[in-house]
């Protein structure tokens, strides 16, 4: 039956694909155009701010609490080279990425586990709503009640800023299954797990990979919280004792230091993201 | 609420039936019962003399969304019914190369569902439920319905050379009595809601046959007379209950 067929007409599939691939590329050429004119708005709003907080800082505002841009950067400088800011970094960094991993991990199998156990999901999902809802720096000071003044507590306390929201997001994502595609694919033969592993998961996946996205900087939340509460290192000790001694530029020069583990943790989900969302029509991400 | 009521609807081997009648008189309805995704709340519906339980995998079913996973490519779209089958990987590749060719698709097998146009999506759809061969009835719920009038036409085109002398059953549901004409063998002619079926009639025009001038085709103004007078005074009632 396919031998069979005469030559399709491939020259207006043709004509009809370079049709598209000409608007895409016309497209593309606008977007980059307003990506660089964003960029230098982005950049010049920034200088702005920083010129403003320098003018500021000793004229309208007392320079021991504000401190100043140019002191930040003396500071960040100093604890880089003398190895303080690594040494500190490192327990941070160690802290987050676990609690992150095991949150991330629990979320997304705690949540897949809920929807394949029938009537999990109605049941579980309001219990996790509030749960989520309930302020869990509260919770901070059990956490060092309960597992002592090491890393552990930061790390439980960095997964439980995590878990929920990549529970709720995956939940969500497995929700929006288009019931259409579901079907289909049960007539071709899919069986539950077929369909399961061919639609539900990689249609929830946008959904999980935003998830993963938001709850990074919440891991670092949680970590630096568990160590302002008690803590002999760490960025958030680090902060907390120089806070202490109204060393402003140092306190500043920690939290520069926390942007630049956000970046790179953001960098990494974006690759992750550009492997597994490839299929998905670009969109616009604010955090690149 | 009843959708259909008393349906009694025999489908030949291999021919090709069209469903039509004005919306929502069930036609869909009847498509859903035939791939087991809807139980009749009375009757039986049956498949090679063997009665339908749970999903019938041995019909295809092409709906009106094209429906395809938007995170396969072409040619994991076209694959996915022999995978999920079981069919070995290279025969698999080879068997859905064979069909996109048949449809120009040869060239886009590495393409996402959003990189392709309407009607390239709605060939994937088609060829991806033809590919799989322990199909043998294909149902179609108005698959070209959200195309334009000349893509239209040359799916239609497309879809009457991939199943002739093919051997499969095609059931078709449309409310374009000039497509139901262009490429029907037989045509059932529903009523309003709860739908029954009024009629049914055969298409004398012979194969192979052009659509691009199926309006000059020996027949083709005598049963579009006799079916439209038929729907007509169903079109009315429907509009006069609306208003």
């Amino acid at each position: 039956m396919v031998d069979r067929l005469a030559g399709p007409r491939d020259s207006e599939v043709w004509y009809e694909a370079a049709m598209r691939q000409r608007a895409t590329d016309e497209v593309l050429r606008h977007e980059r155009r307003v990506t660089r004119t964003v960029g230098f708005w982005q950049v010049a709003v920034l200088l702005l701010l920083l010129i403003a907080w320098w003018g500021a800082s000793g004229r309208l505002l007392d320079k021991l609490f504000l401190s100043d841009p140019i002191s930040v950067a003396g500071a960040f400088w100093r604890i880089l080279v003398d190895g303080s800011l690594w040494y500190h970094l490192r327990y941070t960094l160690i802290e987050t990425l676990l609690g992150y991993g095991l949150g991330a991990t629990t979320g997304l199998v705690g949540a897949v586990v809920t929807w394949l156990v029938p009537g999990g999901e109605p049941v579980l999902r309001p219990l996790v709503l509030l749960a989520y809802a309930t302020p869990k720096i509260a919770l901070a000071p059990l956490m060092i009640l309960w597992f002592g003044i090491g890393v552990l507590p930061k790390v439980v306390l960095a997964a439980t800023f995590v878990f929920f929201i990549v529970f709720l997001n995956t939940a969500a994502g497995l929700a929006a299954v288009n019931p259409g595609l579901v079907n289909v694919v049960r007539v071709m033969g899919g069986s539950p797990i077929g369909v399961f592993r061919k639609v539900m998961l990689p249609s929830a996946l946008p959904f999980i990979v935003a998830g993963l996205r938001i709850t990074v900087p919440a891991a670092l939340i949680g970590a630096i919280v568990a160590e302002f509460i008690s803590s002999n290192r760490g960025v958030g000790y680090l902060i907390n004792a120089a806070s202490a001694r109204y060393r402003t530029a140092d306190v500043f020069a920690g939290i520069v230091g926390l942007l630049i583990v956000v970046l790179l943790m953001n960098a990494g989900v974006s690759v992750l993201e550009r492997s597994w969302l490839r299929w998905a029509p670009r969109t616009r991400n604010p955090l690149g | 609420m009843t959708a259909l009521r008393r349906v009694d609807l025999q489908v030949r081997r291999g021919e090709f039936l069209t469903l039509i009648g004005p919306s929502g008189c069930g036609k869909s309805t009847i498509l859903n019962m035939f791939a087991g995704l809807t139980a009749p709340t009375d009757g039986t519906v049956l498949h090679d003399g063997v009665p339908i339980r749970g999903v019938n995998t041995r019909g295809g079913y092409v709906t009106q969304d094209d429906n395809l996973l938007p995170w396969r490519t072409t040619l994991g779209n076209v694959q996915i019914a022999l995978e999920l089958k079981g069919v070995r990987r290279d025969e698999r590749h080879e068997r859905a190369m064979a069909y996109l060719s048949t449809v120009g698709l040869r060239g886009f097998e590495h393409h996402y569902p959003h990189e392709l146009s309407g009607g390239m999506r709605k060939r994937v759809s088609i060829v991806r439920t033809l590919v799989d061969t322990s199909v043998n009835v294909i149902l179609m719920d108005e698959p070209f319905g959200p195309l334009d009038a000349q893509t239209r036409l040359v799916l239609q085109d497309e879809l009457l050379r991939l199943w002739e002398g093919s051997g499969r059953t095609i059931v078709f549901v449309t409310h374009d009595l000039v497509e139901a004409i262009a490429l029907s063998d037989r045509i059932a002619i529903f009523t309003g809601a709860p739908g029954t079926i009024k009629g049914v009639r055969e298409v004398p025009i012979p194969r192979p046959r052009d659509v691009f001038h199926i309006h000059d085709a020996p027949g083709f103004t005598e049963i579009y007379d006799a079916i439209w007078a038929g729907l007509r005074t169903e079109l009315t009632t429907e509009s006069v209950q609306g208003g």
